[in-house]
């Protein structure tokens, strides 16, 4: 699968099939788009406090729970306060 | 196959992709493989207000499993070209 | 099995047999669709043209009302060219013959 090929080495956003986000640095993946995820930091949003960041290390997520993986530009990111930031989280995918 | 050969014919068009969160994401459609995992370019989320999550994010890849529908542009689709290709496919299948 | 025939011999035939016509699909999660069909598979992935969605709500507000007497809210919207991916579809009818 070429499509994940230019994230390599990148830092990513991970959202879930659940609708919870993760940052991290993509390390590598395979043909399901099982992926590794290094300095991985889940982003907790809500409507009433501001977003938490909770450090998790290492992850390999598989593809199945995988809902999309974004590239960060990460001078917008550090840009972003996140402290100020107030929303729901992401919506779970419902089949 | 014949969906996966027409979603390449429109590489570098914008199409807006709706997941089955009702999430929607408009971008330029960069690739996409056999399982229709698609890559976008320069995307951008439908109500950016509710969704800041992915404010600093340009481009993507979405799993093909979550995908719900794809806008086309109807201008770059050949449909005449496509229920030719289909029935042709069907043929092949029931030759099986 | 004649591929060419027009007869119908298994379900996909049906489906084949309205390609370039207006159908219904009706889908999950209270959707459903009528559009011109140009393209289908084995997954029932499907490629319509001016696309009607209809999506059923019910009201969430009144959940002391009986399920049967609640209010259906009911959205529409106009698509140019969709993909549908298959695995949301339940059913696919031809045009009515009427």
């Amino acid at each position: 699968m070429s499509t994940l090929q230019g994230y390599i080495d990148r830092r990513v956003l991970l959202v879930l099939q659940d609708g919870r986000t993760i940052v991290g640095v993509l390390s590598g993946f395979d043909q399901r788009s099982d992926i590794i995820l290094s300095q991985c930091k889940e982003r907790i949003y809500s409507m009433d406090d501001p977003v938490e960041e909770v450090p998790l290390g290492l992850y390999l997520v598989k593809g199945d729970q995988i809902l999309l993986i974004g590239e960060m530009d990460e001078a917008q990111d550090n840009a972003v306060d996140l402290s100020t930031i107030r929303a729901d989280p992401i919506a779970p995918i419902r089949y | 196959m014949l969906i996966f050969s027409l979603f390449k014919t429109l590489t570098d068009q914008t199409v807006t992709v709706e997941l089955k969160n009702d999430l929607s994401i408009t971008g330029v459609l960069k690739s996409v493989d056999q399982f229709l995992n698609i890559r976008l370019d320069n995307i951008k989320v439908l109500d950016e207000a509710r969704h800041p999550h992915m404010m600093a994010v340009k481009n993507c890849f979405i799993r093909g499993s979550v995908v719900r529908y794809v806008q086309l542009p109807a201008q770059h689709v050949d449909t005449q070209l496509l229920e030719d290709a289909t029935r042709r496919e069907a043929a092949n299948q029931a030759k099986r | 099995m004649n591929g060419d025939s027009e007869g119908i011999q298994e379900p996909f035939d049906l489906i084949r047999l309205s390609l370039n016509e207006r159908v219904f699909v009706k889908l999950r999660g209270d959707r459903e669709l009528v559009g011109v069909l140009h393209a289908y598979d084995g997954h029932m992935n499907l490629i319509l043209s001016e696309v009607e969605e209809t999506i059923m709500l019910v009201d969430v507000e009144g959940e002391s009302i009986p399920a049967s007497q609640r209010r259906i809210n009911v959205a529409k919207r106009k698509m140019e060219m969709l993909f549908v991916r298959g695995d949301g579809v339940i059913l696919v009818s031809p045009p009515s013959r009427a």
